[in-house]
């Protein structure tokens, strides 16, 4: 990569596209916008937020490498994307960056999750990735949260609180959401609810985890994994210690940025 | 430059006339089943004995009328069938609810032709199951099923071969008085030899596909094994797996293929899903991965030497050898027949794990696998769904493993986008290996 | 009101239900040898002759996805569990491991245990008819045990005598019959015991030790038959389908706001684990289990009658109907069970004609109990409704 060149990664996600800003092994700014119906916009949107947070222009990009789901919709105007690269090679450069000594990354997606074996230099051994049952977890979340009218944050934290184990269905987040929703009407206390909801997420991604060695160190990427009790539970299952990257929704966008060798 | 298959039309012919038999004949008998189980019994009867078997033509129906498939699995649900019922029955049992059956050759007939009989196994918890449905819709049609057990090395265990030899001397006798037809023994061992020959010699075939380049892809497979299980008891049927067996020789001879290109070797261990295969299939292609080898294509109506000294083994036998066998009496063309019916890699692999991991360790090492790919099918009960699963923790430190879900004939249940992209990663991670290795 | 003596022994099969490892480990702690099984087509006779304690394995109840790794998404929950138990170690104590060929998905959860969760040397898949009406399956049958007594022999270093067996098939005659008396009580108008305590000591027997066992349910009856009814029946209700081992789905069943009686239980937890008898003093001991295993009430995954496509039993649900004349039938099989769906459709146009309505619950790892409320009592709105 040449000094002094800014890029830009755009991981373009089901839920959120992020985008940052890099010069050399620096970031200098980064944003995020909702997806929604329309991934070019919201790509538009979060490379703005992002130039905005850097203090740059968007006529100083020297380029722009994408990654996530709608990364082939942003090839051509107006973003002119210049190099796409699938998101688990992204994910493995952007958590080498944030972390030398790791070996594996678990990502939870909005609608999808993976974990993925990489080595010193960031260069695919293995990917491990869920089945359609385990889809959504993501937007699974955001949807609960918004059911027991709370923030993602909050949510977190009352499952932090929780002193009863209670469960729900297992199979899928169409019935898990359901569950939940009866349990609450049963009058269960909404912190062992939202810590059923917790271990549910953690239970698909740490079930699909185990197809795989998990070689250390062990990180976790994605907006998810702001979840301390997400994480928690996770380490928990896993039985061995995992560490969250530095801006965790950002790893994508970054690792995106640094697969590129030719800008 | 690929190579066109000359016998193409010659096999879909034979499929479709089949089928057409099966619907338009005005005299004969027609007999419903599974194609799983043995079928020359059923010719004991005469030549004129009209089949159809739930599977394949499921399956057939699907690849021609996709929007006719969707009508007769949604009336199957609205009848009362689980939507988690495997989609084969659904689609078998709408076109019975509806009363209204499409065939390879583009026909739609109103008014399904009522079975004289049913005629079939129970591969699996549900299968018999759906002819019960099938017999019970259609007023009472008498049927048999057999029970094949199956399981690794049944065809060596006596106590097996025995039950399974006595249920279907009984369900001679059955048919007998079913049909108030006489037995021919004469024909029943002409069609046990035709039936045993076509599963050698397709298990020949198959076995070609050890060479490299393959001469044969997985799309070519699929459409070239099913007159083997619509009927594979015919002189016509006989014929045309010999001539199609000189024809892939010839390739391999020549160094010729039907997809020429081909840079990276794939073992498949899924059911045919008819929607989002040609997807799959795209984006190999455009990596120069072909599916070589395949437990579906191969094991569905191919014989192959099986277990020796505890490994498999997808050498193929001999079809000389089925010349020589003995089948003088009825009870000893039963047992030939039966042994080499459990001798398929499905009746193997669907009742024992550790044969199906057998056969994938094999195929792996036999046709020089550069990747295993696993599409378990969501509708299925048996191990084309299940296997799988256990199969990707096993073999995904040995070689590029990717699971991705399938669903044989519901295009609601193909999660199309997600096979995409483990197609896709699929291809990446063979890539990345073969960067590693050299 | 039913005296304290009944209600502690039911209270004592209910803890059993609630901490099965916990009982099977208090068997261990006595010396005893356990074989745990999966499918109710085992002939634990054999194995109690062999001088081991056959204990079912059933779920926990307990959400999990550690095994969508090694069993598909899509299989049954009651698998997916029965496997889990394996897999989290639950049962390293168990000196076996066996199940008969059942349906697939059982079949899955046996396979984990042996493949991944240490029961390689200490599994044994006995092959049993998956159609149990062919002629020729108690001949298979006779063989197939004759090759599993065989095993039990070598493994557990002794003979296993004619006498043996006879003596493990009268103790396990006597379960059956004792079991069939308690559900029997039912019958009445005014039953001194409930459905979902019936079920309760159905669920226990199948993990215990059948001499503590049997003795218990004596006591049991001795005090049920002294006492009064517990109070009308309301609106009676019979479950039909598949393995459900969650005793809460049934009291759920009797403290809907209306009142309704579970009368019945047509599953392989319930009434398909015992509605049946080995003949007794048989020359051929096996050959007695066959003709026994042959004659009970059929599981779906097994039933189809070569020649007719008889489901045969549908003859003991007509019967059950007619002896315990319930007022309502309630599917209750678990999500993605393929043989259980296949039955029911076939069975409500019969219960239609006898002017019986039906519901279907789907079962899971958990209960969704404010929906299955819902639905039971529209159930029972609809069948006062129909009955005056």
């Amino acid at each position: 990569m040449n000094n002094g060149k800014i890029l830009a990664g755009l991981d373009a996600g089901h839920v959120n596209t992020k985008a940052v800003l890099m010069r050399g092994g620096e970031i200098l700014g980064y944003g995020t916008e909702p997806t929604g119906f329309d991934p070019v916009a919201a790509a538009e949107g979060a490379l703005k937020n992002a130039l905005k947070t850097a203090g740059v222009a968007g006529s100083e990009l020297a380029g722009m490498v994408a990654t996530g789901i709608f990364r082939d919709m942003t090839k051509g105007a107006p973003l002119n994307v210049t190099m796409t690269v699938p998101d688990y090679v992204a994910d493995a450069k952007g958590a080498l960056f944030f972390n030398k000594n790791s070996r594996t990354v678990i990502d939870i997606g909005g609608n999808i999750h993976k974990a993925v074996h990489y080595d010193q230099n960031g260069n695919l051994l293995d990917v491990i990735q869920n089945d359609k049952c385990a889809d959504g977890l993501g937007i699974f979340y955001t949807t609960m949260a918004k059911a027991l009218g709370v923030s993602e944050q909050e949510l977190s934290e009352l499952a932090l609180q929780s002193t009863k184990h209670v469960s729900v269905a297992i199979h899928c987040a169409a019935s898990a959401e359901s569950e939940a929703i009866d349990l609450m009407c049963q009058g269960v206390d909404v912190a062992d609810v939202a810590d059923a909801i917790s271990r549910f997420m953690v239970e698909r991604v740490a079930a699909m985890c185990t197809t795989m060695p998990l070689e250390k160190e062990v990180v976790v990427a994605g907006g998810l994994a702001k979840s301390k009790a997400l994480i928690k539970h996770l380490s928990g299952l896993l039985k061995q210690d995992v560490s969250v990257l530095n801006l965790p929704e950002y790893a994508g966008a970054i690792g995106a940025v640094m697969s590129d060798r030719e800008l | 430059m690929a190579y066109a298959v000359k016998a193409w039309n010659d096999f879909k012919n034979y499929q479709s006339t089949c089928y057409r038999n099966y619907l338009f004949a005005s005299g004969g008998l027609r007999a419903m089943g599974s194609t799983w189980s043995v079928l020359a019994p059923l010719k004991g009867l005469g030549d004129d004995v009209h089949l159809i078997g739930g599977e394949p033509h499921a399956a057939s129906t699907a690849g021609t009328f996709p929007d006719e498939s969707r009508e007769d699995i949604s009336a199957a649900e609205t009848a009362g069938l689980g939507f988690h019922s495997c989609s084969y029955l659904k689609l078998f049992t709408g076109e019975v609810i509806r009363d209204k059956i499409a065939i390879t050759d583009k026909t739609i007939k109103e008014g399904y032709p009522k079975p004289d009989l049913i005629w079939t196994t129970h591969l699996c918890s549900q299968h018999s199951k759906w002819y019960q449905e099938v017999s019970r819709r259609l007023g009472g049609v008498p049927m048999y099923p057999i029970d094949m057990i199956g399981g690794g090395n049944a065809e060596k265990d006596p106590k097996i071969v025995n039950y399974v030899s006595d249920q279907i001397e009984e369900g001679i006798r059955w048919l007998k008085r079913v049909t108030g037809r006489e037995f021919s023994d004469e024909l029943f061992s002409r069609a046990a030899r035709n039936e045993i020959k076509v599963l050698v010699l397709w298990g020949n075939i198959c076995a070609l596909n050890r060479h490299a380049p393959a001469p044969l892809d997985e799309r070519r497979l699929i459409a070239l094994f099913p007159p083997a299980v619509v009927d594979r008891t015919t002189d016509e049927a006989v014929k045309l797996y010999e001539t199609l067996l000189q024809e892939v020789r010839h390739m391999v001879e020549t160094g010729q293929s039907v997809v020429p290109d081909q840079r990276y070797r794939i073992v498949y261990f899924g059911i045919a899903h008819t929607y989002g295969h040609p997807e799959m299939a795209r984006i190999l292609r455009d990596a120069g991965a072909e599916i070589v080898a395949s437990v579906y294509t191969f094991g569905t109506c191919g014989n192959f030497r099986g277990i020796v000294n505890g490994k498999w083994s997808w050498d193929p036998l001999d079809p000389a050898w089925v010349d020589g066998l003995d089948l003088s009496t009825r009870r000893k063309t039963i047992t030939e027949l039966v042994k080499i019916a459990l001798g398929w890699p499905t009746w193997q692999g669907v009742r024992s794990y550790w044969a199906l991991e057998q056969m994938a360790r094999a195929m792996v090492t036999e046709y020089k696998a550069d990747g295993l790919l696993l599409a378990p099918s969501r509708s299925c009960e048996t191990d084309f769904r299940n296997g799988y699963v256990g199969m990707q923790r096993i073999f995904k430190s040995e070689i590029p493993t990717i699971e991705y879900d399938s669903d044989q004939v519901d295009v609601r249940k193909m999660d199309l986008p997600g096979a995409q992209r483990k197609t896709e990663l699929f291809v990446h991670l063979m890539e990345a290996h073969r960067r590693r290795s050299a | 009101m039913m005296n304290k003596s009944a209600d502690t022994i039911i209270e004592r099969f209910r803890s059993i239900t609630e901490d099965p490892q916990g009982y099977a480990q208090s068997l261990k702690g006595k010396g005893k040898r356990l074989a745990g099984y999966m499918c109710t087509h085992v002939p634990e006779e054999i194995l109690y002759a062999a001088g081991m304690i056959p204990v079912r394995i059933l779920s926990s109840h307990v959400s999990q996805a550690m095994t969508r790794s090694y069993m598909h998404e899509t299989y049954c929950s009651f698998s997916h569990d029965c496997a889990y138990q394996g897999l989290a170690r639950h049962y390293d104590f168990l000196d076996l491991i066996v199940t008969s060929s059942s349906c697939i998905h059982m079949g899955e959860a046996f396979n984990v245990w042996v493949r991944f969760a240490g029961f390689q040397e200490k599994g044994f898949l006995i092959p049993y008819p998956h159609i149990i009406e062919t002629k020729p399956a108690a001949t298979f049958m006779v063989e197939s045990f004759g090759e599993f007594k065989r095993f039990l022999e070598k493994s557990m270093k002794k003979s296993i005598t004619d006498e043996d067996i006879e003596g493990a098939i009268q103790v396990y005659n006597h379960t059956r019959r004792l079991l069939k008396r308690l559900w029997e009580f039912l019958r009445r108008e005014n039953p001194p015991i409930t459905g979902p305590e019936v079920a309760t000591v159905t669920l226990a027997s199948q993990m215990m030790d059948k001499q503590e066992c049997n003795s218990m349910i004596e006591q049991l009856i001795q005090r049920v038959e002294a006492e009064p009814g517990k109070g009308p029946s309301g609106v009676r209700l019979m479950v039909t389908g598949g393995a459900c081992d969650d005793l809460g789905m049934f009291d759920l069943i009797e403290h809907l706001n209306d009142k309704a009686s579970l009368i019945f239980i047509d599953s392989c937890t319930a009434t398909r684990y015992f509605w049946f008898e080995v003949p007794e003093d048989r020359r051929d001991k096996l050959q007695a289990i066959a003709e026994g295993y042959i004659s009970r009430i059929p599981c779906p995954a097994k039933d189809n009658v070569p020649g007719t496509g008889e489901k045969k039993r549908f003859r003991f649900i007509q019967q059950f109907i007619e002896e315990y004349k319930p007022d309502g039938v309630v599917f209750l099989y678990q999500r993605f069970c393929s043989p259980q769906p296949m039955d029911v459709v076939a069975l409500k146009p019969i219960l239609e004609k006898l002017g019986i309505p039906s519901i279907d619950l789907e079962l899971d790892t958990t209960l969704p109990i404010t929906q299955f409320r819902t639905q039971l009592e529209a159930l029972v709105e609809i069948i006062k409704g129909v009955i005056p």
